[in-house]
């Protein structure tokens, strides 16, 4: 793909306002993808290569090309303004060429209208140069919508364009006409002027109008004699008596003024116009903001911190319907995984209790001796029951599980176990959400088996009540 | 094992936080976090990628269930300390499938491949020796490995850890996956490269992408900022009527509906720029509460009465504009407004004050609009607002959720609770970003369109804004 640094402004323009709802990270990824893929193939990765890959992936029968649209917009403005002048080329030149025999043509009107066309030429250039825009107003009345902030910046280049083409017919059809009009007609110039001038001194200025093409067509640069010859009043008309033929000789002049002052700078203003606004069509996509932000997610390395897992909703069920009771007295206690030190609460110490170590630093050699004299001393007993004393903080593990089963599967039928889970500090109750797991915990377990308790609230806890006071 | 990138296993004992941990690092707030023992079933791996390259991963891991029986029979297969990684791995070749051991292996199997080990423990609870069982364990796999004292709960017993831990880990570390600061993250990480010189390289990269990326999103933030604030303080609300229903409507009836209509759609802008930021930090679930936009009634924005003394009197203008500012949380001029309101005014200042005291004159421009019949139809506009304090309130509430949302952690789950306060902080902010926005609002409230180096100035003012705040929420912790 061709582009023209206007339609690639243009269309990366668009582009970027596409965009401009996409998350950052994703427009990260696909231009770094694009960047690397550019280095893979040898390539260095630029706008044009950009727009090229988004077109191509984005397949055929994308009608939105915005550059194009406005291509296309000014491709009929120009042609309008071409149109223009040419009409008003032939119509200018046919009423500067107004001759019904009777009058001369004046060639200072010649000059002066030139001079004019000179002047409007480069003041069309400094004002594009100058981003100033007097018909402003006629554009917007024109165009439906408001252009962009891009497009706004390069009005005045592209309105300069147009007038600059428009300007070029007219000059081309104006020297057309005249060539026609020297062909078919006689013409018979001569100048006048109201002003007290010598020809010697309007020979020195008809002398530097011509001095661009005098070398080159001698001829062409009236001589002394033609002009002192030349000279007319109106009020006395035909009276010098001056040979026909010399009304005449002013015509190749007439074309080399034309053709140098008006034609001439008419297509190198166009050629500058035509350079400017591909310079500043290049310059906008550089500083394109959209061009900065490119260019940063194309050298710089996505980065994926591994967030594509998603297990959010998988979460364990965490009702429970069990309730902690209240404590049930039990002569034996199994201290599981270092809990209740360095000391059991009061509540558990006031009865003559049996306390064993199991879990934790104890080897399981050391619980199966707990598991076995258990069973031995819980066989006499009439309701039978153990209380286990947990770490609250530390959730139940498999450990546990395993050494409750094995204690189900050697105790005696009927032994109900309490399990008593222990806040850090031992007297206080532990925290809702830390006895939860134990109450699912004892729903595991084989029913009836198991179920959790807290230390009794005040004022029944004499020791608790003791230490706070 | 050489070239491969490093891996890095977090354990523990159930419930520790090992999952937190790893949804702060890989900043992920979609990984399952419950305080319920085995949430965490089977090891999952987050790997860092940079150009779909892995530089590290993380793979988080079930709890040890059954440390004291494994450590039981790595005892009974081990002939001397040499032989210690290669029984680990023999444990894990022998019980795979094995239901009991189905955690263990899980934990034990990348480490036995080669992964470094990031042991969790909760700081908040009492040390005890009785997870030494599992730390033996870790041991025993001869892998490089750093402790990490996590915090769930409220109190501090990370000494006793730090000290109990040092025993059996080369590094020991402090980290609240829930609270940690974004450097925190960065300095572990960079702990975590110090564990094998081969792995130093990756992470000193990883930390330094992750540092431009957090830098580079402030910077996108301020421009989801800039454009929202744009299409809040530019939005014109309109609506086509017949001749019979303009003929059936009052133009106050019209201009409270179009009102009603105009703050909806103002709402609707602001939440969709709060879930562009969230999702801007990758945060996908986040649960927010915050007060919705509004103005009081008696500084209604379209109100005709409100707006013609405003016109008249500059000092009711900035009395108002105060007061709206306050609730906003925007900031105090105190340069501009010390003389005219005295001390007391400079309680709960505001810089929008001074906007609206500067710009005063020009606040003309009708809400409600009903424009000339044409085809039969007359189109009735409203807005868009012609009071620049409300682009900083909208402009305050963003800075502030923005704040919030860059420094959670993706461990977080609790509700994100944005609370109206009453701050100072844009009094900090200097005088050409001041000058900026308030330039952007006067733009937009004459709904001319920002050019795109207008754009990058507001863009600019804003993450100037936010740099402001950032300090001044520092410093008042």
């Amino acid at each position: 793909m061709s582009h023209n640094p206007l339609r690639l402004l243009l269309d990366f323009d668009d582009r970027i306002q596409r965009d401009r709802d996409q998350a950052p990270a994703f427009l990260h990824r696909r231009d770094r993808r694009f960047a690397l893929d550019c280095q893979q193939r040898g390539q260095s990765p630029d706008a044009a290569l950009w727009l090229e890959q988004m077109e191509r992936l984005s397949g055929p029968g994308n009608a939105r090309q915005a550059g194009r649209a406005v291509q296309q917009r000014w491709r009929r403005i120009n042609g309008g303004f071409a149109a223009a002048g040419a009409v008003f080329g032939v119509l200018t030149m046919a009423g500067l060429l107004f001759y019904d025999g009777g009058q001369r043509i004046n060639v200072t009107v010649i000059i002066a209208f030139v001079l004019l066309q000179l002047l409007l030429a480069l003041a069309t250039t400094v004002q594009s140069l100058a981003g100033w825009q007097p018909w402003s107003w006629l554009q917007r009345r024109l165009q439906a919508q408001p252009p962009g902030t891009t497009l706004a910046q390069l009005q005045p280049a592209l309105m300069a364009r147009a007038a600059h083409t428009g300007g070029s017919l007219f000059a081309l059809t104006g020297l057309l006409t005249l060539l026609v009009m020297l062909v078919v007609q006689d013409l018979a110039f001569g100048w006048s002027t109201t002003l007290n001038t010598a020809a010697q001194s309007y020979h020195s200025l008809i002398h530097a109008i011509a001095n661009p093409w005098s070398w080159l067509w001698p001829a062409a640069e009236p001589s002394r004699e033609l002009v002192e010859a030349t000279r007319f009043f109106r009020a006395s008309p035909g009276s010098t008596g001056t040979d026909p033929v010399q009304w005449g000789q002013w015509w190749p002049f007439v074309v080399m003024l034309w053709l140098t002052w008006v034609l001439l700078p008419r297509l190198l203003l166009l050629a500058l116009s035509q350079w400017l606004l591909a310079r500043k069509a290049e310059r906008l996509l550089q500083r394109h903001p959209g061009m900065q932000a490119l260019m940063y997610r194309m050298e710089t390395p996505t980065l994926d911190t591994g967030n594509q897992h998603n297990d959010a909703d998988d979460l364990p069920d965490t009702r429970t319907r069990a309730r902690p009771g209240q404590l049930q007295d039990s002569q034996y206690i199994i201290c599981w995984a270092g809990a209740g030190e360095p000391e059991l609460p009061q509540a558990l110490l006031a009865q003559d209790s049996r306390v064993l170590k199991a879990g934790g630093r104890a080897s399981l050699a050391e619980d199966d001796g707990v598991l076995e004299s258990l069973a031995e001393q819980l066989a006499g007993e009439r309701a039978p029951s153990v209380v286990l004393v947990t770490r609250s903080w530390e959730p139940p593990t498999g450990e546990l599980h395993d050494f409750l089963e094995q204690a189900r599967a050697r105790w005696p039928d009927g032994t109900t176990l309490t399990i008593l889970p222990l806040a850090p500090d031992a007297n206080r109750e532990p925290a809702e959400h830390l006895v939860q797991p134990w109450l699912r915990f004892t729903e595991r377990l084989p029913a009836g088996f198991a179920n959790v308790a807290l230390l009794p609230a005040l004022p029944d806890n004499p020791y608790h009540t003791g230490s706070t006071a | 094992m050489m070239n491969q990138k490093p891996v890095f296993a977090v354990v523990g004992h159930p419930n520790k936080g090992k999952s937190s941990v790893v949804a702060t690092l890989s900043q992920n707030d979609a990984i399952a976090i419950a305080l319920e023992p085995g949430t965490t079933r089977a090891g999952q791996a987050y790997p860092l990628t940079v150009d779909g390259q892995e530089l590290y991963t993380l793979v988080d891991t079930p709890g040890f269930q059954r440390p004291r029986r494994v450590l039981q029979w790595l005892e009974a297969h081990s002939l001397s300390a040499s032989d210690h990684p290669e029984t680990v791995r023999a444990f894990v070749l022998q019980h795979r499938g094995d239901d009991r051991f189905v955690d263990e292996c899980e934990l034990l199997a990348p480490i036995t491949e080669g992964a470094g080990i990031i042991y969790v423990v909760d700081g908040s609870v009492p040390y005890s020796t009785e997870h030494e069982a599992e730390m033996t364990i870790l041991r025993w796999t001869g892998r490089p490995s750093l402790a990490l004292i996590n915090s769930i709960g409220d109190d501090d017993y990370s000494d006793t850890w730090q000290s109990a831990l040092g025993q059996f880990f080369q590094v020991v570390r402090k980290f609240d996956a829930v609270r940690a600061p974004f450097e925190q993250h960065l300095s572990l990480l960079r702990a975590f490269g110090q564990l094998e010189p081969d792995w130093e390289q990756p992470l000193e990269q990883a930390t330094h992408l992750l540092s431009e990326q957090r830098r580079q999103r402030r910077q996108q933030a301020a421009q989801l900022i800039a454009r929202a604030l744009e299409d809040l303080m530019s939005w014109q609300e309109k609506r086509t009527l017949t001749l019979d229903q303009i003929a059936g409507t009052s133009d106050a009836t019209l201009a409270e509906t179009l009102r009603e209509r105009w703050y909806q759609r103002q709402r609707k802008r602001e939440q969709t720029l709060r879930v562009s930021i969230e999702h801007l930090y990758q945060h996908q679930r986040i649960q927010r509460q915050e007060a919705e936009l509004e103005w009081a009634s008696q500084h209604d924005l379209f109100s005709e009465d409100t707006r013609q003394h405003w016109a008249v009197s500059k000092k009711y203008l900035a009395g108002a504009g105060f007061g709206a500012g306050a609730v906003g949380g925007a900031g105090l001029d105190a340069l501009t407004l010390g003389s005219s309101l005295g001390a007391g005014a400079l309680i709960g200042g505001v810089l929008g004050a001074a906007g609206s005291y500067f710009y005063g004159d020009r606040l003309v421009l009708p809400a409600l609009n009903i424009g000339p019949i044409k085809d039969g139809l007359k189109t009735a506009s409203f807005g868009p607002v012609q009071d620049s304090q409300f682009g900083y309130v909208v402009l305050g509430r963003a800075v502030d959720h923005w704040w919030h949302i860059s420094h959670r952690n993706h461990a977080g789950r609790d509700l994100l609770e944005l609370e109206p306060a009453d701050h100072h902080w844009l009094e900090q902010l200097d005088k050409a970003s001041r000058r900026e926005i308030q330039k952007a609002f006067d733009r937009c409230r004459k709904q001319r369109s920002l050019s795109h180096s207008q754009r990058q100035d507001l863009a600019s003012a804003i993450e100037q804004a936010m740099a402001v705040y950032d300090d001044w929420r520092l410093n008042r912790a």
